[in-house]
Formats: structure tokens, sequence, C-alpha cells
């Protein structure tokens, strides 16, 4: 079987899935669906690893491959095939996407078991997988911006997955919006390559056609670009368009891991690096978007630094590290944009899954300020936590240190524009090495809390369902959230996919150990062969360089966090006394959301309610309608005010008329 | 000696007895009638009066379609009276709408209490008139016709003697009506002497040769005479008498008046402006097409929240006879045909409606009133049905008569570069549509019964609407008119899907007009 | 075997006439068999049907020489879904109103056959005046099912309808009959054939008034704004099935008529009128999705949203670019598809709320009504025209085609995208979702009838989903000729 063929059953697999569970919701039993579901992403897992291994056959310059399956649309001069695409980029994704999604599948099994939703949640999560591959996977643009839709849409119903939950179904809402703002980018976007570069969508028409109809940095050209990049910035929450990603928190915590921190958000980075080409073309917009991303991953931190709730702060944090990412993308370091990738999928989904472990600890509270003193309770999750967060503040020798480090060195040695980007970067690394710790001291060190102490004593504390953003009060009778929480102490599947992931997040780094191993580069080299950037690579020296300055910076970041929370709590405490403003922002997120809902949320209701009111009530209904009929109804009482019923009016209204025809005619002699 | 030299001087008029038979059948039905009348006896009353009057009319009919022919106008009494398509074709309506009123008026008050002899010999006088009218070759055949025509129907009109209202509207009608004839005379009068001339053809050489088409005796000549047309027509501004006479007189007789006088009316309306007049139509067809808009404006505005069916009818009769105007100013062939076409849809779709009208007013409390209709849907629709056809017709909606009669007048405006005058029409319709759909809308949509989804199935069926509804109710209780009402329904939307017929008949119409392109 | 049109056309008001004439149990399912059998010979049509073949299955008879008006029918890329669009979903309608317990059932279900009759004329006709016939005649039924069975002001909704409508038509009367005399040379027979008349344009001046007399008829029905003044009033009491085809199918017939008959008699004005349809599009777009997101009762969000994706098809069909007219050709299919199960969804939701049709009263079914809330996320979703959607590949076409020819406009109508999702969303969320409304009685489809009559039209959305090309392969908005003539005069 070819590579393309096996490419096709990556995104069978998980469709093949959804449509089983939702078919068959009420005739499968009990866990069954949850099993099903992962074999199908264990399924597809397999299968892009056997594309992979197939395409590594044929030599580097060849290893692409595309095959359409017939005409999606094919008229008036616009033809696209429902095709894929198949080379080491789009592998690297299916597998990354793949293997990440089964650990978070057979983690939700467990952690799933008690919602009512059980069988619709792993019907929505396969149907997440399988847009989110034929994403990777897509040969064409059109057909690309059908999988970027579709886990838009998987993103918007498991956000709103618990909809009894205002909270929920406006966070949903909210991240809907949003990612169909980038849809239509990308609809525009796609135009104009259409136009501009010889009436193409598939990947290698634009590419070859781009060279060949703009000149270097054209201004159509980098329209273009700004467009994907605003695209890529609304899926993956990056400044302005990042609001969604924190409210989306709202989800149940393995669909956070999953879409929002290990795969869907990191679509945006494929993009970029998918149509490197033309970022490379049109240096202007790949600084824009390298310089925005830049100041994202600075912002974001700074918010992980004052948020309070578990789960926005791993939320900002994951905003923080795709900024990483798309630095390296747009600055041309792909394989270091993708090697944090990858790392970044693997620790920030364990994070998470932690975190939902320890959530369902405090039977569904996500307030760190209320966690405390959970290491003994909860050695497994306390360690393979602390290995996550080692892996993200970027600490000697977990993967994160490595993949970060990459990006940074690179832009370092590429100097310039991108140098400043860099110190930003090993800035927004001190944050993030800072907040990562002030998670594990403020949850597992301390005090014990009552929910701690009580699993000390063995039994898993269950207070009453309410909602962690409003406090209100959940009726679990209709289901969901479930009757009972999940640990993973307590839970083999979720053991099980913590533990790979906490391997994966130590030792992911030895892919590409400057030096050493050229794995990953090696390896993805064929898809970037064409990139001006090719040979622009650090020297092993200076990236070790760079390896040490940034496991001072993680260091440095942990030590101060240590001497915050544990050697001197309440350090914190007074910096916030001294500066009360910055805290404020932080805590208020820079006060984007306020500034959104002043400038386009009120404004559109207004309008709204201006339209309804003024114009359709008093102009359509009023004026027009009513102006007809006020006109008719005028007519009609002065035909009826002649009809007086004397002889004597009819008299005078004959005079009238002989006068006039008299006149006339009279006139018409005269001339 | 002296007789013989009377004789040698005197020479009678050459007469077509085959030509004028029609006339002598319908005024010997009239002395017929009147005489049988004598006859004392219900039977006589009843049955006989009303049979003879069908059977002058039927004889009629026969004999007109015997005299059918087209092309030129064949002289019947030299100079006087002519016929040809336009006399007969328009005669045939005549003819038809006495048969109707017939049927309609023979249940009514108004039969009773003037005497079956009297009313329907009086009927038969001025179908007489419209007969000389439609087939008058000069001024003065055209003077007495309309003249006949007229007195047994100010008669008529208070032929229901102890109703006030019946009795005011005859006055009225006398008085206004004689205001009119003695306008046309004076229209008439002025024509001679501009031209020298009273017959039609003489005139239009006169004018063609020696007379000044800017005289402004021949002018004044022909605004009076307008005048006095446009009284009997009932155009906008000289309508004024319609709504009140119309409301007023004995429905059968408005039913009469409404169809047969207008159809006459413009019988001679035609001949005289495209006949006679048809070289100055330069100088009259702006008048006639101010005329048209102001009446289709005024009528449809008077129509508009009528309470009264018959005064609605009688609004929505004059702004008919602005679109057919709208068919005279054109002045061409196309124009002509589309008129007559119009004429003959408009006898259909009226007398359908008359026929409801009648058929209702005899068994509602609520009289002519709109609401004698109430719930008429349900309650029978075999009365429901011809009402909304004719209103839909009226309106002009598709598959009716009267959509075509509209497309024709609106393809011959814009085919004589009138195109706004077709807009005008279009414009009317609107309007019309105000009144026409609410009284569907009363025989069909009431009485209000709100059905939600869900509801249980069971819930609405022993629901039967009733409102309106009285044991009288059955239209089968009078055959004749509900005869008449189906026929004429049928008819309308007979000619709406397969106009053919008509078109052939308006085309030998046309053809009769020699002076037209 | 070839395929005659007219029993396409005639079968459903003959349906109808005869279920006049049975008993009150029987009328209903009569229609029913009348549609479905109208159905299933358009679907032998379309097979039969040769994709870029031209006008097909024609039957051209003299109907009224006189005026020359020609009982001319055919089928071409133009029109072939369209009539497939009316024959599909008149089933659903009348199976939806043979299950409820009318009043005088006999005489609904004449109506709705002639309705249909007359709607698949309109789309059938080749000769003008037969279009307006047809067009016309269109509102006779609609008038009295919205009038008769209707809600509490039902009387003023429809009359408020006709007269609005008519008030178009009328017009269009005038202009159709002036475009034919004038079209025909001095002593010419005089002939309303498209044909005909597209090979005799008119001079400048006359196109352009009798383009403004088409527009008026073709935006009332649509409609679009500001013309839209009898859509709140006509879709709050209007009964449901006839609600669904008449936002479905009907108003597709106005914007079909600018492409069957204005942009190839009128060209000259078409691309003289070019920026004021395509503002007046733009602006329906706006309008109405922010409208739709204001309102509180579902029959009217569906209103407005369809006077937004009507605009778009305005905008398509105005791009005068070929791209443009596929999609809103496609559009005006997709649209149809996706209104009908909305309607019968609000109905379903109505059965649930009491019958209280407000999405106050509304909330939170999903948890009961799994089925139910599927169905009504698939279809919403294919109404915002999610990416996957038979809609987006309409929507990505009208676009294009915009983009090509005005891009400003196409620019400030994709926003109207981003509304729709919000709207749509919107709509869905507060029936299904949050907490349940005060008197929800949250009940999943029943298998029978209530599943049976939406599935097959998810289906169907969901299989043009996957394969869009079956639609656009043998759709073709523009002839040719017009396309040339077009082209031609863009320069």
């Amino acid at each position: 079987m070819s590579a393309t063929a096996w490419a096709w059953l990556v995104v069978a697999f998980p469709l093949a899935g959804t449509i089983v569970i939702s078919l068959g919701w009420r005739a499968i039993p009990g866990r069954l669906p949850g099993w099903i579901a992962s074999a199908m992403i264990l399924g597809s897992f397999v299968c892009s690893v056997l594309a992979t291994v197939k395409l590594q056959d044929v030599a580097p310059g060849a290893r692409h491959a595309s095959s359409t399956l017939f005409d999606y649309a094919h008229s008036a001069g616009l033809n696209i095939g429902l095709s894929i695409y198949v080379d080491p980029l789009s592998l690297f994704m299916a597998m990354v996407v793949s293997g990440v999604s089964f650990l978070i599948h057979v983690y939700s099994v467990s952690y799933m078991t008690s919602d009512r939703g059980f069988n619709r949640y792993f019907a929505y999560l396969n149907y997440f997988v399988f847009t989110m591959l034929l994403l990777v996977l897509a040969g064409n643009i059109i057909i690309l911006i059908v999988g970027w839709a579709g886990v838009g849409t998987a993103s918007y119903i498991l956000i709103s997955f618990w909809y009894r939950r205002t909270t929920a179904t406006a966070a949903g809402i909210k991240a809907f919006v949003m990612n169909v703002i980038g849809d239509a980018a990308l609809v525009i976007a796609a135009f104009l390559l259409w136009k501009n570069a010889g009436h193409h969508v598939s990947y290698a028409g634009i590419f070859a056609g781009s060279k060949t109809h703009f000149s270097h940095n054209q201004g159509t050209l980098i329209a273009a670009c700004l467009l994907l990049t605003v695209g890529a910035f609304a899926k993956s929450a990056q400044l302005p368009l990042h609001t969604w990603l924190p409210d989306a928190m709202e989800g149940p915590t393995p669909v956070s891991a999953l879409i929002h921190a290990a795969t869907m958000v990191t679509a945006g980075v494929y993009l970029i690096a998918r149509f490197h080409p033309l970022y490379e073309q049109a240096p202007t917009a790949a600084n824009i978007t390298a310089g925005i991303a830049a100041a994202t991953l600075f912002f974001a931190a700074t918010c992980a630094l004052a948020v309070t709730d578990l789960k926005r702060i791993i939320a900002y944090s994951t905003i923080s590290q795709i900024g990483y990412m798309m630095v390296g993308v747009s600055t041309g370091g792909y394989d270091g944009g993708l090697f944090h990738l990858m790392t970044h999928a693997f620790f920030k989904a364990l994070l998470f899954m932690g975190a939902g472990s320890v959530i369902g600890a405090m039977a569904g509270i996500q307030d760190i300020d209320r966690m405390g003193g959970f290491r003994k309770s909860m050695r497994f999750t306390y360690i393979t936590f602390l290995i996550g967060a080692l892996a993200l503040a970027g600490m000697v020798p977990f993967s994160g240190w490595f993949s970060k480090d990459e990006i940074l060195g690179f832009d370092v040695h590429r100097g310039g524009y991108s140098l400043i980007l860099a110190i930003v970067g090993f800035a927004g690394a001190l944050l993030t090495a800072f907040y990562s710790f002030r998670m594990v001291f403020r949850i597992f060190h301390g005090d014990a809390v009552p929910e701690a102490e009580s699993l000390e004593r063995g039994e898993l504390f269950h207070g009453e369902h309410v909602n962690p953003m409003t406090g209100e009060h959940e009726d679990t009778d209709v289901g969901f959230p479930g009757a009972e929480h999940h640990i993973a102490e307590r839970e083999l599947p979720m053991k099980f996919a913590m533990g790979i992931l906490a391997v994966l997040a130590a030792i992911g780094g030895i892919v590409a150990v400057p030096g050493v191993t050229h794995w990953l580069r090696n390896f993805l080299d064929p898809s970037f062969a064409d990139s001006r950037f090719v040979h622009t690579q650090p020297t092993d020296t200076a990236s070790w360089i760079g390896l040490v300055i940034g496991a001072g910076i993680a260091l440095a970041g942990i030590t101060t966090a240590y001497v915050c929370y544990l050697r001197q709590p309440g350090t914190t405490a007074r910096l916030i006394a001294r500066f009360p403003f910055l805290h404020r922002l932080f805590v208020n997120r820079w006060y984007f959301d306020e500034l959104y809902d002043a400038v386009f949320v009120r404004p559109a209701a207004t309008m709204g309610r201006f339209g309804h009111y003024v114009i359709e009530r008093g102009f359509v209904q009023g004026t027009l309608v009513g102006g007809a009929t006020r006109i008719v109804g005028a007519g009609t009482s002065i035909a009826r005010a002649l009809e007086s019923g004397y002889v004597r009016a009819y008299a005078v209204l004959m005079l009238v008329g002989f006068g006039g025809l008299g006149l006339y005619f009279l006139l018409q002699a005269a001339f | 000696m002296t007789t013989l030299h009377l004789i040698a001087v005197v020479k009678a008029p050459v007469i077509d007895y085959k030509g004028i038979s029609p006339l002598f059948a319908i005024a010997g039905g009239a002395v017929i009638v009147f005489l049988a009348a004598l006859i004392r006896g219900r039977f006589a009353q009843r049955v006989l009066v009303p049979f003879l009057t069908v059977g002058a009319l039927g004889a009629a009919i026969g004999l007109t379609i015997w005299n059918w022919h087209t092309g030129p106008s064949r002289p019947i009494i030299e100079g006087a009276l002519s016929t040809d398509a336009l006399a007969l074709g328009l005669s045939l309506l005549f003819y038809i709408s006495g048969l109707a009123t017939v049927a309609f008026a023979w249940r009514s008050i108004a039969l009773r209490e003037s005497g079956t002899g009297e009313f329907f010999g009086l009927m038969l006088g001025s179908i007489a008139g419209m007969n000389i009218l439609a087939s008058s070759e000069n001024l003065v055949t055209l003077f007495v016709g309309i003249e006949l025509l007229s007195i047994p129907l100010y008669v008529m009109c208070a032929s229901e003697v102890r109703r006030a209202t019946s009795l005011e509207a005859g006055l009225k009608y006398l008085v206004i009506g004689s205001v009119g004839s003695a306008t046309l005379l004076y229209g008439l009068a002025l024509i001679y002497g501009a031209t020298g001339a009273t017959g039609f053809n003489q005139i239009n050489n006169a004018i063609g040769a020696g007379v000044n088409i800017t005289d402004p005796l021949l002018l004044t000549g022909i605004a009076l005479a307008t005048a006095g047309l446009a009284f009997k027509a009932s155009v906008a501004p000289f309508h004024a008498w319609t709504p009140d006479v119309y409301e007023g007189a004995p429905t059968p007789v408005t039913a009469f008046m409404a169809v047969a006088t207008k159809t006459a009316a413009f019988a001679i309306i035609l001949r005289l402006f495209d006949q006679a007049l048809v070289t100055v139509q330069v100088q009259w067809a702006p008048a006639l097409a101010a005329l048209a808009v102001i009446t289709i404006i005024v009528g449809n505005a008077g129509a508009i929240a009528q309470s009264s069916l018959k005064r609605m009818l009688a609004w929505s009769g004059v702004a008919q006879a602005g679109y057919m105007l709208a068919g005279v100013v054109v002045g061409t062939k196309l124009g002509l045909q589309a008129t007559a076409f119009y004429l003959a849809v408009y006898l259909f779709m009226n007398l359908a409606a008359f026929g409801v009208v009648i058929a209702r007013e005899r068994v509602s409390e609520h009289g002519d009133g709109i609401k004698s209709l109430e719930g008429l849907g349900s309650a029978s629709p075999l009365l429901a049905w011809p009402m909304t056809i004719a209103m839909l017709s009226l309106a002009g909606f598709p598959a009716t008569a009267g959509f075509i009669g509209k497309f024709y007048l609106i393809s011959a405006t814009v085919d004589g570069n009138w195109a706004w005058l077709g807009v005008m029409i279009v414009v009317g319709s609107m309007m019309s549509l105000v009144y026409y759909l609410r009284v569907i809308a009363v025989m069909w949509m009431n009485p209000l019964r709100i059905e939600l989804p869900g509801r249980p199935r069971r819930a609405a069926r022993e629901v039967r609407p009733v409102a309106g509804w009285s044991p009288e109710a059955d239209p089968t209780a009078q055959p004749e008119v509900l005869l008449v009402t189906l026929v004429m329904a049928a008819a309308t939307l007979f000619f709406g899907i397969v106009p053919s017929p008509l078109f052939h008949l308006a085309h030998d119409v046309g053809s009769s007009l020699a002076t037209l392109l | 075997m070839t395929i005659y049109l007219s029993i396409i056309l005639f079968l459903p008001a003959a349906a109808g006439l005869l279920a006049m004439f049975l008993p009150r149990r029987m009328a209903g399912w009569t229609l029913v068999g009348g549609s479905l059998l109208a159905l299933a010979y358009s679907i032998v049509m379309l097979a039969r049907f040769k994709a870029g073949g031209g006008m097909q299955f024609i039957t051209n008879d003299n109907w009224i020489s006189e005026l020359g008006i020609r009982y001319s029918l055919g089928v071409d890329g133009l029109n072939l879904f369209l009539i497939l669009l009316t024959t599909l979903l008149w089933v659903p309608a009348s199976i939806a109103s043979a299950l409820r317990d009318w009043d005088r059932p006999r005489l609904f279900a004449f109506f709705l056959g002639l309705g249909e009759t007359a709607v698949l004329g309109a789309f059938i006709a080749q000769d003008l005046a037969l279009f307006v016939v047809f067009f016309d005649l269109m509102l006779v039924p609609f008038y009295f099912l919205v009038g008769m069975w209707g809600g509490e002001d039902r009387v003023y909704a429809t009359t408020k309808l006709v007269i609005y409508t008519l008030v178009g038509s009328l017009l269009m009367l005038a202009g159709a009959v002036a475009l034919g005399v004038m079209a025909t040379p001095d002593g010419g027979h005089i002939s309303f054939s498209l044909t005909t008349l597209a090979q005799h344009p008119l001079s400048g001046g006359s196109q352009y008034w009798i383009f403004l007399l088409f527009s008026a008829a073709f935006l009332v029905k649509a409609p679009a704004f500001p013309l839209h003044g009898w859509m709140p009033d006509a879709y709050r009491e209007a009964p449901l099935p006839v609600i669904l085809v008449f936002s479905a199918v009907v108003s597709k017939v106005g914007v079909y008529g600018f492409l069957r008959i204005v942009l190839p008699v009128l060209p000259q004005a078409s691309v003289h009128f070019q920026e004021l349809m395509l503002a007046i599009a733009v602006v329906s777009i706006l309008y109405g999705s922010v409208l739709a997101f204001s309102q509180d009762e579902p029959r009217l969000v569906l209103g407005y949203s369809s006077i937004a994706q009507l605009g778009f098809i305005l905008l398509g069909i105005f791009s005068l670019d070929p791209k443009g007219g596929q999609g809103a050709v496609m559009q005006m299919l997709n649209h149809g598809l996706v209104t009908a199960p909305l309607f019968l969804i609000i109905g379903y939701l109505a059965i649930r709320a009491e019958g209280r049709e407000s999405l106050d009263w509304m909330g939170g079914m999903a948890l009961r009504a799994p089925v139910l809330a599927g169905v009504f996320l698939i279809v919403a979703l294919a109404t915002l025209a999610m990416p996957g959607s038979a809609n987006f590949i309409g929507e990505l076409y009208i676009l294009f085609g915009t983009f090509q020819s005005k891009i400003v406009y196409g620019l400030v109508a994709s926003t109207g995208v981003v509304l729709a999702s919000v709207y749509m969303i919107r709509f869905f969320q507060r029936a299904m979702h949050n907490p349940v409304g005060p008197h929800v009685e949250s009940r999943d489809l029943a298998l029978g009838p209530e599943l049976g009559v939406i599935a097959p039209l998810v289906l169907i959305i969901l299989a043009l989903g996957v394969y869009p090309n079956f639609l656009l392969h043998r759709i073709n908005a523009f002839a040719p000729t017009t396309n040339q003539a077009l082209v031609a005069l863009k320069r």
C-alpha cells in the first residue's frame, strides 16, 4: 500500500469511530464506546506511522505525494479536488496528533466514566481527531479550510459539552465566532492566492505560482500572508484573538488537554510552517507575525503569573508556548518550532491530565488558592505533574529545554530583528519557569487542605456540584458533570496515559540534541528543502551555549518561585501590595475581554435593537408600509368626502369637469 | 295626383330588413311584453312575460349571429343605422346582460311592485336604445339612441316604488342624466355646426378636407360631447351619480346598468372618437388620457373602505371604465380590440359578482353589506367560489379573463406609445387589491380560529364554521340566480385559460372600423 | 423515454383538485401521493438530464397566439435543481399538513397542490408572459393558505403579503408587456419567448426602466431590504407547512427571475445597475443578520436570516461572474434544503414547549432529545455555511465571484459569514442548551413521522456536503451567450 493509501486510512479511522458511536449511542454499553474510540485513534496512529515508513523508502527529494478521491467542486474555472497531501511535515503532525489523542482518549475513558454524556463525548472526540487529521493531511487550501472549520466546530461542541452551564455555552459561542473569523480570513486568503498565483488551490500549485506571479514582498502576497496569519492566530489564540482560549477551559479537562493544549491550537503553527514559502517571499508579513507572537508569549506569561484558576493558568501558558512556536516558524526556525510543538504537546497534555486529577481530588474546584499539600496524598500525580512543569520550565534535561532553546538559539543566530524576539523569548522563559513552579508549590506543597487530608485518610472528597466559575449549583441528576470524580491514583487508564506522557515529556528531547542527534531535522528537511534558512543553523557549540543560558534562566525562575512560595510565603502578597496596578492588569488579563465587550459585543446588541426598533418598526413598517397606506387612505377619504349624496355637490363636480375639458380644448384651439 | 306627387317627392329610405331584424325582435318583444302584461293572473305575470322577454332576447341573439359579418359597416337604414361587427358584437353583450337581468329580477321586489310587464318591457326598450346607439351612423340617431336607452332606465331605477332610496336613485339619475344628455346634445350640435355634417364618415371626411383641426367650434363640440358621454360611462369627474344610483336602484337594475349601459356608452365612444373624430386624435387623446387617469385613481380610491357591496362595485365600475378608456385613447385597431375584449370580460365578472350580491341580500340581514358574505366560503361554497373568481378577475389575477383583458389593454397602450397609461392601469390594479381582496377575506377567512402545532388530532374535528350561515343561505333556493352566477364565473375562468374565442370576436370588431390603422 | 414537463407541472394541482372531491381524511394523503409522484418523475428527469446539454425536454406550443404568449417549457442547468427542490420540499410540507388536523382539509390540499404547480410553472416556463402568469398565480394559493389557516392576525398578514408582492409583480407585468411589444420589430409578430427576447436587446434607455420594474417584483419576493415589510407578519402568521415551502422555495423564484430573465434579456441594464444591486445585497446581508440575532421568535430568526441568505444569492448573481452565478444557484438549493428542516424543527420545538414559539420558553432540550439536538446541530451548521457543507461551497463560489468583480462588496459581505455563525449558534443554544426552559417537556423525535419527515432532508444535506460537485457539475447559471454579452458589456 502506498503512503497516501495509509494516509487515507489515518483519516478514515476516527470518522468511522464517530459514525459508529453516534449511530450506536443507545446500543453500545458501558465504557465500550470509549474503548472503540481509543482503538480507532490507535488505528490511525499506526497508519500514520506506516505511512511515514513508506515515505521514508523514497529518496528525500521525492518524499511527498498527493492523492485525490474525487472532484469536490469543479466549475467555472475553480477546480477543487477532495485530496490529501503527504510529506514529512503532514505526517509528523499526523503522528503527534493521533499519538497524543490516543493517550487522551484512554485517559478520558476513566475521567468521564460517570458522565451521562459518555457516548456523546467520545463521538465528539473522534470527530475532532478526524477533522484535525483532515486539516494536517489536506491536499489543498480549501480542504484545509474544511478541516480547519471542522476542528473549530469540534472545539465548540466540546467546550459547551456541559451545556447546562451558561458559562460553558457562552464560552462555546465565543470560541466558535472567533474561529469563524479565522475561517473567513482564510477564505479571502485562498481567493487572493487563487486569483494571483495562477488559479491553483493545491499547495504545490500555489507555491509554484507564487514564485512566478509574485515579486519579492509584493503587496498582495503580504496581504494574503497576513490573512493566513489572522486565521492561524484565531485558531492558536494569539493576540488579539486569544480571549476565547481561557474561557474554553469550561470544557472537560481532557478536552482542554487534547484540543486546547496539544493539538488544535497548534494548527496555526502548522499552517505557517505549511505556507513557509509564501512567508519567506513576503518577509514583512513574516516579521509582523513573529512580532505579534513574541508579544503574545510575553503577555500570556504575565497573565499566567496572576490568574488563580488552575486550568486557566495552564491555558495562558499554552498561549505563551504557542507564541514561541509561532516565533520559530515565522522566523524560519521550522525544526525548532515543530520540535517545540511536539514536546509541548507532551508536557502540556500531561500538565492538564495532572490538573484534571487534582481537580478530581478537589471535587471540581479549580482555584489554586484553595489547594495545597497534595504532595503525599497524590504521589503519582505529583511526580508526573512535576515532570511536566520541569519540561515546561525548560529545565535540564527535559524535552522543553531542548525545543524552546532551539527556537531561541536559532533566532539569536539569525540576529537582527530575530535577536530582539529571542530576548523577549528569554524574558518569557523566566516567567514561564516561575509560574510553572508557582503551580507545583501551591498545589502540592505547603500544608494540606481538607480535601488532601481526606485523601490521605483514603477517601476521595465529594463536595456538592457547583459551577467552578459562577458557583451556582448543578443538578447532577441530569448527568453531567459526572456524579463522582476520578483521580489518577485510582484509575489505571489515567495512570497509563500520564505515565507514557511523562516519559515522553522527560526524554522527548533526544530527537534533536545539538551535535548528537539530528533525527528530527533529517526527517523534516524534505518539507523545508526549499527554505532560505535551511543552512542558517547555529553551530552546535552556539546551540549548547544557548541551552546553558536557557537552563540558567529556568533555574532562576524556579528558585524565585521556591523563595516566594516555600521559603518566605507571603512574598507575593507584598509584591501585590507594592505593584497593585500591575497585579490588577495581569489578573484582568490586560482587560482584553472588557475591551471587546465594549467595542464589539455591546455595540452589536445595540445595533440589533436599533435595527429592530428604529429601522424595522420606524422605516420599513412605518414609512414604507404605513406611508403607502396613509396615501391611499387620504385618497379614499377625499373620494368619499365628494360623495355627499347631494345633487348640488355633484353639479359642482361636473362643472369642474366641464371647465377642465372646455379649457383644454380651447387651449388646443388657441395654439 | 297630389298623393302621387307626394310619393314622387318623398323618397322612402332603403331599409335592409335582415340587418334591422334584431332591433325589430327587441322592439317588437317590448310591445308584446307590454301587451301580455295586461293579462291578469299569476301564470302570465310569473311565467309568460319573462318567457316572452327571454324569447325576444334569444331571437335577437340568433338574428345577430345570423347577421354576423366582418369588415366595413353595411347600411341598415341609409345614413341612419348601419351594422358591423362592432355593433353586432356589443349588442350581443346587451342581450346577454338582458337575459341575466331577467333571471336576477325574477324574484325581486321591484318586479312585484312595478309590475312584470312594465319592468321587462322597459328593459327591452332600453336594450333597443342601446342597439340603436351601437349601430348609429350619425349624430341624430346617436342622440335618439342615448335617450331611448336612458329614459326607461330612469323608471327602472325607481321601480321599487315603496323604497325611498330607490325613488331617490331614480330621481338623481333622471336629473343628472338629463344634464348629461343636454351637454351631449350641445356638443353634437356644435360638431355639426363646425363640420356641416351629421354622418360620422362625412364628419371624418369634412375634418380631413375643409375644417381646420384647431377649429374652436369643433373642439368645443368635442369637449361637450366627451363630457356628455362621460356621464353615461360614469367617467370621473362625471361619475358622482354612480355610487348613489347603483346603491339605490334595485340590484337587478344596478347589474343591468353596470354592465349594459357601460357597454353601450363605450360602444358610442368608440364609434364617435375612432370613426368620426379619429383624424383629430392628437387633440382629444390627451384629454381622454387625463380623464382615464383621474377615473382610475378616483374610482379605486372611492371603492376602498366601502361597506356596501353595490357601492363598492359601482366604484370599481368607475375604475374599470378608466382602464377601458385607456384603450380608446390610443386610437388604434389594437386599442379598439382590447377595449371590446375587456367589455366582454367586464360583463362576465360583474354579472357573476352581482349575482352573488343578489342571492345574498335576499337572505342575509346585512342586505348588500359586505358582512352579508361573512363565512360564505364554508356556508355555501357555490356562491363563494363565483364571487372569489369574479374578485380575482376584477383584480387581474392570472388564470382569469380579467388578467388577459388587462394584459391586452396594456399591450395596446404600449403599442400605441402610451406606455405610461399602461403603468397607470397597473397602479390602479394595485389599489384595487385592497377592496377586492377584502371581499375574499370576508368570505373565506372568518371566523378566526387559531391552531397551535401539537393540538391533539381530534380537536378541530367537530368545529364547523357557521358564521353568516342561515337556513336560506342555501343557494339552490334561487336556482336561476345561481345558474347565471355559475355560468358567468365559469366563463370568467374559461376565457382566462382559453381566451381565443373572445379574441376572434375582438378581432372581428377591430376589423369593422376602416378608419383605424 | 422523453420527459413530459407538463406532467410534473400539473400533477400536483391535479392531485389537489382530486383531493377536493374525496373524503376529508383522505384529502391530505392524496396530495402527499401527488407530490411523491411529482418528485419521482422529476428524479427520473434528473437521471435523463444531460449535464451541459443546454435546454432539454422542451415543450413549445401556442397558448394565446393573439398576444404572442406561448406555452413553452424547458429544463437546463439553471432550473433543473430548482424544480427538484420544489418537488422535494413539497413532500414534507404535504406530509406535515396531512398529519395535522386542519379544518377544511380538502381546500388546504387543493391550494397547496395549486401552489406547487404555480411555483413549478414559474421555474419551468421559458416564455416571459407564461412566467409572469405563474409568478402572479403563485400568490392566489398562498393568499388563501395563510389567510384561512394562519394565526391570530392572519388576514392582515396575508393581505399585506399579497398586496406587497403583487405591487411588485404588477409592475413586472407592465414591464414584461412593454418588453415584448418593444422588442418585436415593426410588423413582426409579437413574441415573449425568452430566447427571442435575448436576441433583440432593447436600447439602453428602455432597458433601464424595465429593469427597475422587474427588480421591484423580484426584490420584494426575495425579500431584500428594504422591501421586506411583508415578511415578519407573514412568517409569524402562516401555518408551518406553508411558510416552510414559502421560505424554502417560493423565495427563490424572485432571484431565479434575475438569472432567467433580467441578465439574459437586459444585460446592459444589469451591468448599469450592478453596483446598486450589489449594495442592496450587502445591506440585506448585514441588516438581515443583525436583526436575526436580536429576535426571540424562531420563525423571525429564520425570516431575517433568509433575508441575509438571499442577499448572498443576489450578491452572487450581480457579481456578473460565472463563479458568482454558480454559487448563487447552489445557494438557492442549499438555503432551501436547510430552511425546510429548520421550520420542521421549529414545529417540533413548539410542540415540546407547549406550543409557544419563543426562544425564551425553550432551552435545555438537548438532554432528553439527543437526536433532535443532533439533527438541529447539523442543519444549523449547514445553514451558517460551515466548511464541509454544500452551503460553504455555494458561499465560496459567491464570494470568489464577487471578489473577482467587485472586491469591496465581497469583503463587506464576508462579515456576514461571521454574523451568520452568531445568530445560528445563538438560535441553537437558546433552544437546545442552557438550563431547561420553564415549560419544556423534552421528548426525542418520535421514530414515526417526526423523524421520517426530517431524516431524508438531513441525509441529503450531509451527502451534498461530501459531494457538492454533484450539483455544481450540472448547474449552469449563465448561458454562454449571456456570459459573452456581459463580458463584452463590462469592458
